[in-house]
């Protein structure tokens, strides 16, 4: 049995058929899974200033550029082993870098107050064996975590949940879209305006402490009672509700106070997006957002984005992560004034503006570690094809050698 | 073609709301391969429901401008298969919708992703390129 | 799930009996249950009615590989999200120690198990849909967001 990479659920229940050193057929993992662990097309060459060289090259020149930089920041590692994040955060302090991952502008928010046992959380495991009722809060699981509901929370019989999803449990979907999960969830789907979770969320703090609700009043009544019967309640928190609440986590611990039957999961997508936030903040404190310079300083300025769009940085270590790709095009335009270091398996958008690349294995495919799933387990990674590709890991260690 | 050259001198401009969201499909193209057309296909479009695109004059399949304080880009309009109330239009996540948000944060380094505020408008132009939407990336 | 009225609506409803059957009705019951094909409604080929032969066409062309017991996987549509696999019972009723517990399907007594990401069916002789003592089930069905599986 082999775990999938495919996202924070780490399933780890794939069977992977190798043949001629190559993958032949996966079996168990979801359509997501699958096409993360067959790869990409356009794998990554080494190369400096866009021309082809080899790996050695490469990082002496990675170092290089990272050494004699004023202001050098790392980023990416949601997709790296935790192996390779200790040895990243390892590779900040020993540069007085700043570091960073893609949390920052993703689910950081709510793992840092999981961490600081801010909200009652539990494993999968009791999610499937207990829980009752399941709350999708701006998380469409079916796209994003496509087996959360076949294997932990609505489909699967739980050790107090033995006679089956229609008799057993409820699912309810709040989002403003009708997602695919929202279809699942038909007949508890409570669709809301752009930008309207805290008004929701007040609404049903209203109705759970026994007062009339402002806002849609019929529908809030009926979900507060439904949350008030639950045994074991379950809100999987999506990227939907924390951007729409952002800082105002506030509203959310008030939620949790009026519902001690319920935990809260922030809904992970990277596969090891958690782990890094738990490296980072059994060295630090923080789970993000970090600068080293002796000591150390969290501060949000110092997030991937801040940095750009402020140009405080003069070169740039990006580690499984295309900031190219995913964040607005007005901020990403600093990134072609500086020095990037890119090292990644695959060609991505900012590989091609990199001063230098270095390819690394398909973490969980071509090379073996360890992994922090979405409700915090740690699950071990395996190697199932065998190829020249160094691991991130390595490259991150010859870095440090190297700087 | 008479009627369809009518369209574009009207060519009216309507302001719309965008929110972003995920597809599998999408992120199985991109995974395989983020220059691929398939990834272009799911991710340079906006979907809308069949009341919005009623009151545009838009159908799907046009292309279209959308306009933002941020930046500008040429999407494919697609009718949503969903029963929506309509007043949302989505886009996925992807370089083309992080064309128009903004890196406007209030220093707390979160965009926008779920809420941008657009011009829509019937374009002639192709699809906007990925190599025209990074700065410095060459094809 | 497709029903025979809405292949019928698409339909010239001229009963013309062109394509050997008597009525219009008569040639969307064998449409659906894919014994007769779209092309064997000869004024459908016309161009004033080129706009529902492409949407009768769109509706019934995924169904191809239809299983003889009418099991249909839409596979473009599946996600590989394992609902039905976990929601059967059948699959349940095999497989206490996997399927039913969300894990990966155990054994080979499963109905649905999940191959490069899409869900590919067997033993459909298991189904409830079938046999002497048959139920009409949607248990596989009513999971599926993306409307992926279908009975014809």
């Amino acid at each position: 049995m082999v775990t999938c990479t495919g996202c924070a659920l780490l399933c780890d229940d794939i069977e992977i058929v190798v043949e001629n050193g190559r993958i032949k057929e996966i079996r168990n993992a979801c359509r997501r899974g699958t096409s993360r662990m067959k790869g990409c097309v356009n794998r990554l060459i080494p190369s400096i200033y866009q021309k082809p060289s080899d790996i050695d090259s490469a990082i002496r020149k990675a170092a290089e550029i990272l050494k004699s930089a004023k202001s050098p920041m790392l980023f990416g590692f949601s997709n790296s082993t935790c192996e390779a994040q200790v040895r990243g955060i390892g590779l900040a302090r020993k540069l007085n870098a700043m570091i960073d991952d893609t949390s920052s502008f993703c689910q950081g928010m709510l793992i840092e107050k999981v961490l600081q046992k801010k909200f009652r959380t539990c494993s999968l495991e009791d999610a499937r064996n207990r829980a009752d009722v399941l709350i999708y809060w701006g998380s469409d699981a079916q796209d994003s975590q496509p087996r959360h509901l076949s294997r932990f929370s609505y489909f699967p019989r739980g050790e107090s949940r033995q006679r089956g999803y229609e008799e057993d449990r409820i699912a309810i979907a709040i989002d403003v879209r009708e997602s695919n999960t929202a279809k699942i969830c038909k007949g508890h789907f409570y669709r809301i305006p752009l930008k309207g979770d805290r008004e929701f969320i007040l609404a049903l703090i209203d109705a759970l402490s026994g007062k009339v609700p402002s806002y849609d009043t019929k529908k809030i009544l009926e979900l507060a009672g439904i949350l008030k019967k639950a045994e074991f309640g379950m809100v999987f928190a999506g990227i939907g509700l924390t951007y729409s609440i952002k800082e105002d986590t506030g509203v959310l611990l008030t939620l949790g106070d009026l519902l001690p039957n319920f935990h809260i999961m922030p809904m992970v997508g990277h596969y090891n997006m958690r782990g890094f936030n738990e490296s980072l903040f059994r060295e630090t404190g923080f789970v993000n957002r970090v600068k080293f310079n002796g000591n150390v300083i969290h501060e949000d300025k110092y997030s991937i984005l801040e940095i750009l769009k402020e140009k405080r940085t003069d070169a740039l270590l990006v580690i499984g992560a295309d900031p190219l790709l995913s964040l607005p095009g007005t901020v990403v335009k600093h990134l072609s004034a500086i020095p990037v270091i890119c090292i990644d398996p695959c060609t991505t958008l900012t590989s091609k503006i990199a001063a230098v690349t270095i390819p690394c294995a398909v973490s969980g495919v071509e090379s073996d570690g360890t992994a922090v799933r979405m409700d915090g387990e740690v699950i071990k990674l395996s190697k199932v094809v065998e190829n020249n590709y160094a691991s991130d890991e390595i490259i991150l260690n010859r870095l440090m050698e190297a700087v | 073609m008479g009627m369809d050259l009518g369209r574009f001198i009207k060519s009216p401009d309507f302001e719309i709301r965008i929110t972003t969201y995920r597809d599998i499909f999408q992120v199985e193209a991109l995974e395989h391969d983020r220059f691929g057309e398939e990834y272009k296909k799911l991710s340079a479009a906006i979907t809308m429901s069949k009341s919005d695109l009623g009151k545009m004059g838009l159908k799907s399949g046009d292309r279209v401008r959308l306009t933002s304080n941020s930046g500008s880009v040429v999407v494919e309009v697609k009718e949503s298969k969903r029963d929506e109330p309509g007043g949302i239009a989505f886009m996925v996540n992807s370089p083309w919708s992080n064309a128009i948000i903004s890196g406007e944060t209030g220093g707390k380094g979160i965009p926008e992703f779920k809420n941008i505020a657009a011009k829509i408008s019937l374009a002639k132009e192709e699809i906007t390129p990925l190599e025209k939407l990074v700065p410095g990336m060459q094809a | 799930m497709l029903t025979v009225m809405e292949l019928y609506q698409l339909l010239p409803k001229t009963n013309c009996k062109k394509c050997g059957e008597s009525t219009c009705m008569a040639f969307a019951v064998a449409l659906l249950s894919r014994k007769r094909k779209v092309p064997e409604c000869t004024p459908l080929l016309e161009e004033n009615f080129k706009k529902q032969r492409e949407k009768l066409e769109a509706l019934l062309l995924p169904t191809a590989g239809a299983e003889e017991t009418g099991l249909i996987v839409h596979t473009e549509l599946c996600t590989g999200c394992g609902n039905c696999v976990v929601a059967c019972p059948v699959d349940v009723a095999n497989d206490p120690k996997g399927a039913a517990i969300g894990r990966a399907p155990s054994n080979d007594k499963v109905i649905f198990k999940v191959v490069e990401g899409k869900v590919v069916a067997s033993n459909i002789k298991e189904c409830r849909r079938f046999g002497k003592s048959k139920v009409l089930c949607y248990a596989c069905i009513d999971p599926c967001p993306t409307g992926a599986i279908e009975f014809v």
